[in-house]
């Protein structure tokens, strides 16, 4: 099985060290999701004061039921922010998200097809942004990082790109090597 | 680049781009026509004219909208070997393709352009179909004359792979394999295309019955009462049969669109590049360079079992958002005997065909026990209990029914559990896994570390007290997982994976 002896030396992912997400990014998730939920609670109040029958029967169980799952949701929000976190090692990008499925997603960087920051009006007066990595085979993004700074964001980019360059570059040298070895054969 | 490089495509192109867009047009625009048929259908008095001048309108439209398409659609092979299109009527296009991102230059002959010896020339962008590029009605000699200048660029760009390709070339003379269409029919039976049929039905499914309720189980009814007398319940005698003949006409679609599609199938393999012809109305031409295949599956389902055939498909790099551009750029090998099988193997992963197809020699190890129990909770035990309430209230059937379902569906969790497997095998120099998977039938991903895109280990709190994780591994062809292996197991994996993908300097697209 596994015929690997080096296994003992590999890097292990598992002591990766992962940064928190940007100070912001608590406010950022409670903000993006009160924007939701408001304007829905405010939609079923109103379907209430001018539907008495709805009324009647779903009043009480919205005035109960609304405010604990909003309390939940911020609950949970907490959460889950502080659960994410970012790496960024010499060949690749590590990832970890979830509460009740915690997940670790890592993309080494030579597979990275192309990068995208997306910043949205609240990310942009929070000072935020989204960082989307695309490998290739992947539905949508690969690894989709939101509540990073903008500079942070922008560094990782930097970072991808120089990867991507100097890789290209080392590749075109091996390459040209190879050609000026066949013809001195050749000849 | 030069001006008097571009080229307009023939006039019988013409012919493409209308049934082109007369196909889009059903396929894409038909639903947003709906509002405007029910508007028809309840106000308009005088159906008949106002239908013709509305299809006339129609027809008009699409020859005016294909000509100005044609005017446009002008094409240019630079020096600095990129193919340039100009396309589009409304919205004007330049498409960009370096010879260095074809992946495949294929070329389709449909039925409608055989009489005229002409042919469509399809250029594949790695796994993009909004960047494919086709230039119909071609010349069979031009269209294989830019695939042989595309292809030798590409070698020429490559020298390590090419020299290798070479010696390959060397030493191995050509393989065919030829399929007889009595095999192709057989897929028909394998694959799942009278499903996909009978989905398309699916629209007009209560008209369908409606109709069959007149036409066809009345009359059975009655004459099964004629000649059957009181032995059976002929109503249901009559719905039998007409289940039977449901089923046996969606078999019989399905023999069919496997004949369309794989009519003569012809596969040869030189230098380490398939190439694959079949079709009945449209010869398609397919060609996989070897170094392009991310993974291979292959696969055995009950029926196939039964007939002792196997499937191969070996995909290349997809954009993963379209299914489509998956479906066109794997090649399938419909149906393959035992040998022919490990013929395929011997030229794709040739340790692998050394086993000559007994897996089970190979010591697959299973997933943890864990998600056998998980399984048999979620999957077996609730929607029993489930039917067993409703069983016992709604239906007040016999408890009989309850325990059936309860072992069927315990049954089918087990043989899904057993079927997961994973194995890793080094030869020369190279890595490679085995991930098994399956219910009734059984699949083989087989594919080489190195060209993993990223790992992703999933694990919920239960799970991590038992010290256990699910793997996924993202390949350019599509996800492989494994559920419920040890948390260490599953770690290593992901290291070695990674180590893999990180530290190999072949290409892997």
């Amino acid at each position: 099985m596994f015929e690997n002896h080096q296994l003992d030396c590999l890097p292990q992912h598992q002591s990766i060290e992962f940064k928190p997400l940007a100070d912001n990014a608590l406010l950022h998730t409670q903000l993006s999701w009160l924007l939701f939920y408001l304007p829905l609670m405010a939609a079923l109040a109103a379907v209430c004061f001018f539907n008495q029958s709805f009324a009647s029967v779903a009043q009480t169980p919205l005035i109960i039921g609304l405010p604990i799952i909003l309390l939940l949701s911020l609950i949970f929000n907490v959460f889950s922010v502080r659960l994410k976190g970012v790496a960024v090692r010499s060949h690749d990008i590590a990832y970890q998200k979830g509460v009740i499925w915690r997940q670790v997603t890592i993309l080494p960087l030579a597979r990275i097809q192309h990068t995208e920051i997306h910043r949205g009006p609240l990310e942009r007066k929070l000072g935020l942004a989204s960082l989307r990595l695309y490998s290739a085979g992947g539905m949508s993004a690969d690894l989709s990082m939101s509540g990073l700074s903008h500079a942070d964001c922008k560094d990782m980019r930097q970072f991808i790109q120089d990867y991507t360059q100097h890789n290209q570059a080392s590749e075109q040298s091996q390459n040209s090597l190879s050609v000026n070895e066949e013809e001195l054969s050749n000849e | 680049m030069n001006k008097q490089h571009w080229q307009r495509v023939s006039p019988w192109a013409l012919l493409y781009f209308v049934l082109h867009f007369a196909y889009r047009f059903i396929k894409d625009g038909i639903f947003n026509l709906l509002p405007i048929a029910v508007v028809f259908v309840t106000q308009v008095e005088n159906k008949l004219f106002w239908g013709k001048i509305g299809a006339l309108v129609a027809v008009v439209g699409l020859l005016l909208y294909s000509f100005a398409y044609y005017l446009n659609f002008r094409f240019c092979i630079t020096d600095d070997h990129d193919i340039l299109l100009n396309k589009g009527v409304f919205k004007k296009e330049r498409l960009t393709l370096s010879f260095l991102r074809v992946q495949n230059v294929n070329v389709a002959e449909p039925f409608y352009f055989k009489p005229l010896g002409r042919v469509n020339c399809i250029f594949d962008a790695a796994g993009s179909v909004s960047q494919e590029v086709v230039l119909p009605g071609v010349s069979i000699a031009y269209a294989e004359g830019v695939r042989e200048q595309v292809l030798t660029y590409k070698e020429a760009q490559q020298p390590i792979e090419q020299q290798a390709s070479q010696d390959k070339q060397e030493q191995e003379s050509q393989y065919r394999l030829k399929l007889s269409n009595t095999e192709v029919a057989k897929f028909g039976l394998m694959s799942n295309m009278a499903i996909l049929a009978l989905a398309a039905l699916a629209p007009f499914m209560n008209m369908l019955f409606d109709f069959f309720e007149q036409a066809v189980i009345n009359r059975l009814e009655a004459f099964y009462e004629q000649e059957v007398g009181l032995l059976v319940d002929a109503a249901a005698l009559a719905v039998f049969s007409l289940l039977f003949m449901v089923v046996m006409i969606a078999v019989l679609l399905s023999v069919m669109m496997s004949l369309i599609r794989f009519y003569n199938y012809e596969l040869y393999f030189q230098g380490g590049k398939f190439k694959r012809i079949s079709g009945l109305l449209e010869r398609h031409q397919l060609s996989v360079s070897l170094e392009k295949v991310q993974s291979i599956v292959i696969k055995q389902n009950p029926i196939a079992r039964i007939l002792q055939r196997y499937t191969i498909q070996c995909f290349q790099a997809t954009s993963g958002v379209t299914t489509g551009a998956k479906s066109k750029q794997s090649l399938v090998m419909p149906v393959l005997k035992r040998e022919q099988v490990n013929q395929m193997l011997q030229r794709i992963y040739p340790w692998l065909g050394q086993t000559e197809i007994d897996f089970k020699a190979l010591q697959f190890k299973g997933v943890e026990q864990a998600l056998l129990i998980k399984n048999l909770f979620f999957y077996a035990f609730i929607p029993s209990l489930l039917f067993a309430v409703f069983n016992y209230y709604i239906l007040a059937s016999h408890l009989f029914y309850s325990v059936v379902i309860v072992a069927v569906l315990s049954c089918l969790v087990y043989l899904s559990y057993k079927r997961y497997g994973y194995y890793f095998y080094h030869h020369q120099g190279r890595y490679y896994g085995i991930f098994r998977s399956g219910m009734l039938g059984v699949q083989y991903r087989v594919f080489e570390l190195y060209k993993a895109q990223s790992t992703r280990g999933v694990s919920t709190h239960l799970m991590r007290r038992a010290g256990l994780k699910s793997l996924y591994i993202q390949l350019a062809s599509g996800n492989v997982n494994l559920p419920y292996l040890k948390a260490n197991v599953a770690n290593e994996i992901i290291d070695f994976t990674l180590y893999q993908a990180e530290s190999e300097s072949r290409n892997w697209m």
